[in-house]
């Protein structure tokens, strides 16, 4: 049920410098630290407190690291970063597959190119679903089929996904037998 | 004498849809063996060939009329159905100009185009359009000039970016389609947005095609046909509007077989544009009846033959599962099984009654 054979899916290699680059920023959908083969002098890193620290935001601990309360919150300082940067800046992203590509949406909007921009996914599968009927975004989706926020239609995730919305698509499952809506499966852990 | 274009025709509720014998005649009749696998069946664009539809760039016949209003219904209803991305502004001039000068080329009854330096004049007969405006100034037209000009043509158009040595689908006019969504595919490459397709990827067709076409050349276009079966004549097979046709699929019947399902064929086009380098790619849409296909003898012996040995996976993917059998059972008692001509054409020039 997980790989359904379509050939849309991304394919992630792990993180590693880019020695081309002038400047390294690592941002992460996490708390953790970067991993070693970034961890180098002039590594910025930026991270996201846990919710478990419920709004308060713990120390940085060393030289360039930043962190944040949330990822909406870490997203609109990167964009207001990207909007001075100069040529040389490698980013580097890591968290779950959504994050991925709404870093990465953010990033080319702001003219970093394909090859300044390296990520790796990591963290929970769950996925986040736009319903092809009635284009709502369903967020953290770990099962099969999900009934849609939006539009209340048994959604079947299909294994497409687009870049540029950071989305799976979900399409009606019982569209063309009404009712005939199977067991979900949990699937995205 | 120009096509007599038909009035009153509707492809959604209360469907209102006929064929000419000409028309069915003429209809692109997808299957040249007995056997349908993926493969790239590309070759030249040029005037000419088994069917009259392959004779202009751009094949205007007798529901014209009927396919732009509809295109303008669904495009009240859901405008993102137009989109493109704000890079393509000069694919979007290029379009214009292909089409207009295309129409009023090989319709000069019904179209004509008048230059006066970057004023142009377009006529657009059959919908009542008359419209000045200036080349290159997207004020000056009632809305930006891709929408503009695909708004006045049959089928559908997409816009394909080259950079990276990849094709990116940044643009379209997407209201005919077999069920493929513009607005969740934009922006993909090229083999992102043929990722759903079953077997081909396998078989390197998608690697094979993508090489050819990043050579494309300009002034040399190139065309394909691809199909799939439609309950009803119904242009407008959507994912987003999958929940209101998806039903037509379980109401096939022995008895209405002949008259609900269609052939859907499309044929694409392919045209390297002038300025931008983009290629637009062209989705005309056809429809015909099974009934009209059996009054083809070749035809209707040929298509029980390709049903019966479509691979699952392909008739899953076109959505033929409910219905395949039902289809064969209705064919498989005309079909003497002799040896057919290779190639589509329909080798008679008159058609029994209907």
């Amino acid at each position: 049920m997980t790989d359904q054979g379509i050939k849309s899916r991304p394919i992630y290699a792990t993180l590693r410098r880019d020695s081309s680059g002038r400047r390294h920023l690592y941002v992460s959908a996490g708390s953790g630290p970067p991993p070693d083969a970034l961890a180098q002098d002039g590594l910025e890193s930026w991270t996201v407190a846990p919710t478990t620290c419920e709004g308060t935001l713990p120390r940085p601990e060393g030289v360039g690291e930043r962190r944040f309360r949330s990822t909406r919150y870490l997203m609109e300082t990167l964009g207001r970063r990207l909007a001075g940067e100069r040529m040389g800046l490698r980013l580097y992203v890591e968290g779950p597959e959504d994050f991925l590509w709404d870093v990465y949406g953010v990033a080319q909007a702001h003219g970093l190119g394909r090859q300044e921009i390296f990520l790796k996914q990591s963290g929970t599968l769950a996925r986040r679903v736009q319903c092809v009927h009635c284009k709502t975004f369903n967020e953290g989706v770990t099962t099969t089929i999900v009934r849609c926020a939006g539009c209340g239609a048994n959604l079947f995730v299909r294994d497409h996904f687009s870049r540029r919305l950071s989305a799976f698509q979900g399409v009606k499952i019982d569209a063309e037998q009404p009712g005939d809506v199977p067991q979900a499966e949990r699937a995205y852990p | 004498m120009g096509i007599q274009f038909r009035k009153d025709e509707r492809f959604r509720e209360n469907f209102s849809y006929v064929n000419s014998d000409a028309g069915v005649l003429r209809f692109p009749f997808p299957f040249g063996e007995d056997r349908y696998m993926y493969s790239v069946n590309i070759e030249p664009h040029i005037p000419g060939g088994p069917t009259p539809a392959f004779a202009h760039a751009f094949d205007i016949d007798e529901h014209y009329i009927a396919e732009c209003q509809e295109r303008a219904m669904v495009l009240a209803d859901d405008p993102g159905r137009c989109q493109v991305l704000p890079h393509m502004m000069p694919a979007q001039w290029d379009t214009l100009e292909l089409l207009m000068e295309s129409l009023a080329a090989d319709y000069p009854e019904h179209f004509s185009l008048d230059k006066d330096g970057d004023t142009w004049r377009w006529i657009n007969r059959p919908l009542g359009i008359d419209q000045s405006f200036v080349f290159g100034r997207p004020e000056t037209l009632p809305c930006a000039p891709f929408e503009y000009i695909t708004r006045q043509a049959q089928g559908d158009f997409t816009l394909q970016d080259q950079r990276d040595d990849n094709l990116f689908v940044d643009g379209g006019m997407v209201t005919t389609q077999a069920d493929w969504s513009l607005d969740f595919d934009i922006g993909m490459s090229f083999h992102e947005w043929h990722g759903p397709v079953p077997l081909a990827h396998e078989t390197g067709v998608f690697d094979r095609a993508l090489r050819f076409l990043l050579r494309l050349q300009y002034g040399h276009p190139v065309r394909r046909l691809n199909w799939t079966m439609t309950i009803n004549p119904r242009l407008d097979t959507s994912p987003e509007n999958y929940p209101d046709w998806g039903p037509d699929r379980t109401t096939v019947t022995p008895e209405n077989v002949a008259e609900k399902v269609h052939l859907r064929v499309e044929l694409q086009t392919l045209f390297r544009l002038p300025r931008s380098n983009a290629i637009l790619f062209g989705i005309r849409c056809y429809l015909l009846s099974l009934k009209d296909i059996e009054r083809v003898e070749k035809w209707r012996k040929r298509l029980h033959r390709v049903l019966t040995t479509l691979p699952p996976e392909l008739a899953e993917y076109k959505g033929l599962t409910r219905y395949r059998d039902t289809i064969i059972a209705h064919l498989a008692p005309h079909d003497d099984g002799a040896e057919l001509s290779p190639g589509i054409q329909p080798d008679q020039t008159v058609l029994p009654p209907a």
